[in-house]
């Protein structure tokens, strides 16, 4: 009995103590830790591969923390067990730094990680020329005559560094987290920061980064793989950049079964463009270098809406206003390159609008609105000197300058070939007489195309006043927001191009005291670079729709089956901001476009008739038969198509540890060979008692 | 099939079969004649029949021989210049590697 109850306590206390001690933790798992961050991936365009790419199975670095430029010497001369991942702070981020990198080779350095620190004073990645291969050009030159990346103080990003341009031969992975930036530094702390020389000999800490892209070389190559016959994998190989502009009329334009162009008609273009890039996955706001302009465009488009009256009113009731908000832009201009290829095919708008296409004879002019860094001092772009710039200018100044409102901006004019990378080139490139105006400040944004052209870029604050946005302000209401602000900024040059183009179209002068409302743009810029769960993307969505993700739309272009957010949001923004309330049709009516039954302002479900629409931003290079891919004529940027993003941290043992290792296991190997091979040539002495296994079996009769 | 059952004419046809079925571009069924019918044309004691199997053994043996040859120049010639032909090289592949050129 004593014994049974001896034995059960034992049973006990052993249950007990796996309870208490017995983790279900995999062996992985505590091997290593994972680390969040934003991946550089690879594009492709007709001649180049461009980005960064893991080794198939996953890129191995010792960390090991940069803090000055001797940091990165010692790495490049003696490392002394490499390969190495440096994890690089943003001022060491130079082209001149990456390039040695690069030069040293994957067997030095295998990873780069660039960690989050205090802000600095330029990062932009873009060349000093955006758009450089694209655009105007001159004489069959492959470069654009609209800007001279030799004299770089004079072109459109001089802070430029180009890096956003150059193949890595190692993935280059971006942590913004201060939580994972310091488990690295402690890893790298506790493990590696000491005793150099014998780094070679104990463990260290490593990162692993998985980030293998399936294309290589260029888009010909691999656009050729992906559509290959024989593909039996079916692997895809890379995806072009595409995705959608989003364009809407002032006037809903009457719809026709008829397919000839009407000459009637007449079109202004107003334009800006709709995407951003970075050279990290996901991320990137471009909240000076392009969201300026699409709010500005936005807020145009929503005033004049306003301020004119019905079209049989004008001077010239066939006239009407285009605003389009061109994607893909920063890649050669897809969208608008897109957009003049499709309108010389009679193919803009599409059949399915059931309105008759726009021909470049509709247009009476363009103006195109580029980046606005300086928001003050802003030119008017002509390739040659016109009337019509001259007249537009006087206006935009006679507003502008016009102590009434007390804009206090100035527009001036430049006229000649120094035209900044903006949609209206692939018009002018195609005809140089067209009549396209271009609205442009000096290139001011140290940040361009980068991570860091956000918020803090431009100083939005949101003043999340929850009032109606909807209407125009008078001038003196600043609705209690400072005078200084990114959203009286953008209230003034709106109001003024609004206010110019009103005259165009109306032939009187503006006389109210109404002026954009600061409110639409404060509304707007927290939509576009705060959270997609927001007011005025609440209100023109359709009714009781769920409410957008708490993160900023993505704003770059992307491929087929991507995001699309930045587009969509844009489309149903002109919906809702361009469109005439229908009160006397109910919910149940209001089904198919042009009605669309919107959420509102209260949230209380209106009716309303729109006029935006998408078209497809995919490069013409991609529908043109055999098209050249050499030739320079369109966009042929693609993105590597990939499986995983993935970082980790762990142990990464020495080599000497490993050669132990895999030596005692071949040795073990030879070993038990021997053994088995003495055991079972000498079986009748080991095993004497037992019969052998076919002495109960008769030798089989040979036959 | 235990080979060493059948009779002797028997082998000879086999034997006969695999030597010019190979010639379909089948290199691997000479190879299988070579390695199968080796004892029955040079181990064996003498037979009638014998002196035709190892003539058809043989011969199977230099095909292989010169298969071997052309194949492992191919695949060095092919794997060294893949990259360098262009679409050439991706229409005759079947199966192209990710990641490089």
């Amino acid at each position: 009995m004593a014994q049974q109850i001896k034995a059960a306590a034992i049973w006990l206390l052993l249950m007990f103590q796996s309870t208490a001690s017995v983790i279900g933790e995999r062996t992985r798992d505590k091997m290593y830790e994972p680390i969040l961050g934003a991946s550089c991936f690879r594009r492709l365009n007709g001649t180049h591969q461009t980005g960064c790419s893991s080794t198939f199975s996953g890129s191995v670095g010792v960390l090991h923390l940069i803090n000055i430029d001797a940091d990165l010497e010692f790495l490049l001369t003696s490392p002394p067990s490499p390969p190495y991942a440096p994890m690089i702070p943003p001022h060491l981020f130079t082209r001149a730094n990456l390039l040695r990198l690069k030069e040293a080779g994957p067997k030095i350095i295998s990873v780069v990680l660039l960690i989050n620190r205090s802000k600095i004073e330029q990062f932009s990645h873009e060349l000093n020329c955006p758009n450089q291969y694209s655009g105007l050009k001159l004489n069959n030159s492959t470069e654009t005559a609209t800007c001279d990346a030799k004299k770089v103080t004079n072109t459109w990003n001089r802070w430029g560094t180009g890096l956003l341009h150059e193949d890595f031969p190692f993935p280059i992975y971006y942590i913004a987290d201060p939580e994972e930036i310091d488990k690295l530094e402690k890893c790298f702390i506790k493990f590696n920061d000491f005793d150099y020389e014998s780094h070679a000999l104990r463990s260290l800490c490593a990162v692993e980064i998985k980030s293998f892209m399936s294309a290589a070389v260029n888009s010909e190559v691999c656009m050729r793989r992906t559509n290959f016959i024989n593909n039996l994998g079916g692997s895809k190989y890379c995806d072009p950049l595409e995705g959608r502009n989003v364009y809407a009329t002032l006037y809903p334009r009457s719809p026709t079964e008829n397919v000839d162009i009407n000459t009637d008609e007449k079109f202004i273009i107003v334009s800006c463009r709709l995407d951003t890039t970075s050279m990290f996955d996901g991320l990137g706001l471009g909240a000076m270098d392009s969201l300026q302009s699409l709010a500005i465009l936005t807020q145009v488009a929503h005033m004049l809406h306003i301020l004119l009256p019905s079209q049989n009113t004008l001077t010239d009731p066939k006239r009407n206003v285009l605003f389009v908000a061109f994607n893909g832009e920063s890649y050669d201009y897809i969208g608008s390159q897109r957009f003049v290829y499709d309108m010389e095919n009679l193919a803009f708008p599409t059949r399915s609008t059931r309105t008759t296409p726009i021909s470049f004879d509709n247009i009476e002019f363009m103006l195109d609105i580029g980046t606005l860094d300086d928001i003050g001092n802003i030119k008017l772009h002509t390739l040659t000197s016109t009337l019509l710039a001259k007249q537009l200018l006087q206006q935009l100044n006679r507003y502008a300058k016009s102590s009434r409102y007390g804009f206090n901006v100035n527009f001036e004019s430049n006229v000649g070939y120094h035209i900044p990378p903006t949609s209206a080139q692939s018009f002018l490139r195609r005809d140089e007489k067209f009549p396209a105006l271009i609205l442009n400040a000096l290139p001011n944004n140290r940040f361009y195309h980068s991570i860091y052209d956000d918020v803090d870029n431009v100083a939005f604050i949101y003043a999340n006043t929850s009032q109606d946005y909807t209407k125009l302000a008078d001038v003196n209401d600043m609705k209690n927001i400072s005078v200084n602000s990114l959203q009286m900024k953008v209230r003034n040059v709106s109001s003024i191009v609004a206010m110019a183009l009103y005259e165009t179209l109306t032939g009187k002068q503006y006389q109210g005291n109404q002026v954009a409302n600061p409110l639409l743009a404060d509304e707007f810029f927290y939509c576009f670079l705060l959270s997609s769960d927001c007011p005025l993307f609440k209100a023109s969505s359709y009714l009781n729709s769920p409410p957008g993700v708490p993160l900023p739309p993505m704003r770059y272009i992307s491929v087929l089956g991507g995001s699309q957010e930045s587009s969509g949001w844009t489309y149903r923004l002109f919906g809702y901001l361009l469109s005439h309330q229908e009160p006397s049709v109910p919910k149940e009516n209001c089904t198919q476009l042009p009605l669309y039954y919107f959420a509102g302002l209260n949230d209380t479900g209106e009716c309303r008739r729109t006029t935006q629409n998408y078209t497809h931003a995919l490069s013409p290079a991609f529908l043109i038969e055999d098209y050249d891919w050499r030739s320079g004529q369109y966009s042929t940027w693609t993105e590597s198509t990939w499986s995983q993003f993935s970082a980790r941290i762990f142990l990464r043992p020495s080599n000497v540890h490993e050669i132990t290792i895999l030596s005692i296991g071949i040795v073990v190997f030879i070993i038990s060979f021997c053994l088995i091979y003495i055991i079972s040539s000498r079986w009748e002495v080991l095993f004497e008692d037992l019969p052998a296994s076919n002495a109960a079996l008769p030798m089989p009769t040979a036959c | 099939m235990d080979i060493s059952k059948a009779p002797n004419p028997r082998k000879l046809q086999l034997c006969r079969i695999y030597f010019l079925t190979g010639f379909a571009f089948l290199p691997f069924v000479w190879a299988v004649n070579v390695c199968w019918f080796f004892e029955e044309a040079f181990r064996k004691p003498p037979y009638t029949e014998q002196t035709q199997i190892k003539r058809y053994v043989i011969y199977s043996a230099i095909g292989t021989f010169i298969w071997t040859i052309a194949l492992i120049t191919w695949i060095i010639l092919f794997q060294a210049n893949r990259a360098a032909w262009g679409a050439t090289a991706d229409y005759i592949s079947f199966i192209i590697p990710l990641g490089v050129p």
